[in-house]
């Protein structure tokens, strides 16, 4: 069951990672000079917060193999959390760079500096921070979402605890023993997140 | 992709959102029943009713749903109780739900601002009117945003329930895959269907926020 848990972490954080990416690249889309732009991450938002997580996951993991990759589930569980929690990263960095004090910005204009400079060395360092509370809760959910990859049979711990239960028939022990697994590494998210929001708060933002 | 093939069975997925519209809508009155036990239970002020709802609340919320689904069918046969797979289901989802529901009603009624209450009650209001006719109303008003989104993700988690063989949309597009052997083409048009569903629900929410919170914007 150990090596479930380890498979649930390896998920789990390269699900967050791809979600980072996708959803910071997904802000910038939509905060650009490009109508296009804009349109793309908003149809993408709704896409991924209008469908089940199950059913994109379906859609990817049969769809993978029409593009020639085949037998990859780990890689199609990955992708389908990614893609779906990048949708709220976009969100949460949105409402974070929309709450940077527009005095910092005019400032940074003021001083002479380009689109790109302000937003490297002034904005996105405060949004960050400001989003970390929201960013963390995002990465807990990708955790709780990690069990339906044993849908499509990837060996993570709730599956794991599926194959052990249909060999030994104790479904309590386990079920509560995979249960307990999750509450406790959400529990661990949880402390983490109040460490960091406290380590920044002497920002004093 | 065979579109004719997609229409035919149309039907049966039909059938399915029907299913999933039913359960999620049980899912919801339900799912708010007991989170208003909780927040009663929780503003009672005493500690033996206090501690138990804060227990239950945190073990919920660090548990993915999938989990407890396994746990309400695959366990609770073990005490004795027997529970078809709908029934399975529907209290799972109202098990996840509630607590998220009981936070966002608490939320609400302690964003009322106390002078409504003394207000009331120096009218000579008793307390139950005060809660019904002057706290509730407001009440709602706030609840709507925060609620619509753990409404909507109840209608998507509606969809895990496929897993424990309920009979609703995920479930039957597995049935229509068995019989067309085209999966992606199927749970793509699932996936606009249940987008379709969501938005509309989405939308028609957001009419319900303003129509509630007129009192606020006349």
């Amino acid at each position: 069951m150990l090596d479930g848990a380890v498979v649930t972490v390896e998920l789990t954080v390269c699900a967050a990672l791809l979600s980072l990416i996708i959803g910071t690249l997904s802000v910038a889309l939509q905060l650009s000079r490009f109508r296009a732009g804009y349109w793309l991450s908003r149809s993408y938002v709704s896409a991924m917060r209008g469908t089940p997580l199950l059913v994109q996951l379906f859609v990817v993991f049969f769809g993978l193999p029409l593009l020639g990759i085949k037998g990859q589930s780990f890689l199609a569980a990955t992708l389908a959390i990614g893609f779906n929690s990048g949708a709220f990263v976009t969100e949460i960095l949105r409402a974070a760079i929309l709450n940077v004090p527009a005095g910092q910005l005019e400032a940074a204009q003021a001083i002479g500096m380009s689109r790109a400079q302000t937003s490297r060395r002034v904005i996105m360092p405060q949004a960050l921070v400001l989003s970390l509370p929201a960013l963390t809760t995002e990465f807990t959910l990708v955790l709780k979402a990690t069990p339906l990859a044993s849908v499509v049979a990837v060996t993570e711990l709730t599956y794991t605890g599926t194959l052990i239960i249909a060999r030994t028939f104790h479904p309590t022990e386990i079920l509560l023993t995979v249960a307990a697994g999750y509450v406790v590494v959400a529990l661990a998210f949880t402390q983490l997140s109040r460490w960091l929001e406290q380590r920044f708060a002497i920002l004093h933002l | 992709m065979d579109w004719q093939l997609m229409f035919d069975n149309l039907p049966l997925l039909l059938e399915g959102l029907e299913r999933t519209i039913a359960i999620s809508i049980a899912g919801v009155v339900l799912g708010a029943a007991v989170a208003a036990i909780l927040v009663a239970l929780q503003r009672s002020g005493r500690r033996w009713l206090i501690v138990p709802v804060r227990v239950y609340t945190e073990v919920v919320l660090g548990m993915p749903n999938l989990v407890l689904l396994y746990i309400v069918f695959y366990v609770l046969p073990g005490v004795g109780l027997l529970i078809e797979p709908l029934a399975a289901g529907l209290i799972t989802l109202i098990l996840y739900y509630s607590p998220y529901f009981a936070e966002v009603m608490r939320g609400a009624l302690a964003a009322i601002p106390a002078g409504q209450i003394e207000a009331g009650r120096a009218v000579g209001m008793s307390r139950p009117a005060v809660m019904w006719r002057i706290i509730l109303p407001q009440a709602f008003g706030l609840m709507l945003p925060p609620m619509t989104n753990l409404i909507i993700g109840l209608i998507k988690d509606s969809s895990i329930l496929s897993v424990i063989s309920v009979v609703e949309l995920a479930f039957q597009t597995k049935q229509v895959i068995a019989r067309t052997y085209a999966p992606f083409e199927v749970y793509l048009l699932v996936a606009i269907i249940y987008w379709v569903l969501i938005s509309t629900v989405a939308v028609g929410l957001r009419r319900a926020e303003r129509w509630v919170t007129l009192y606020r914007r006349a």
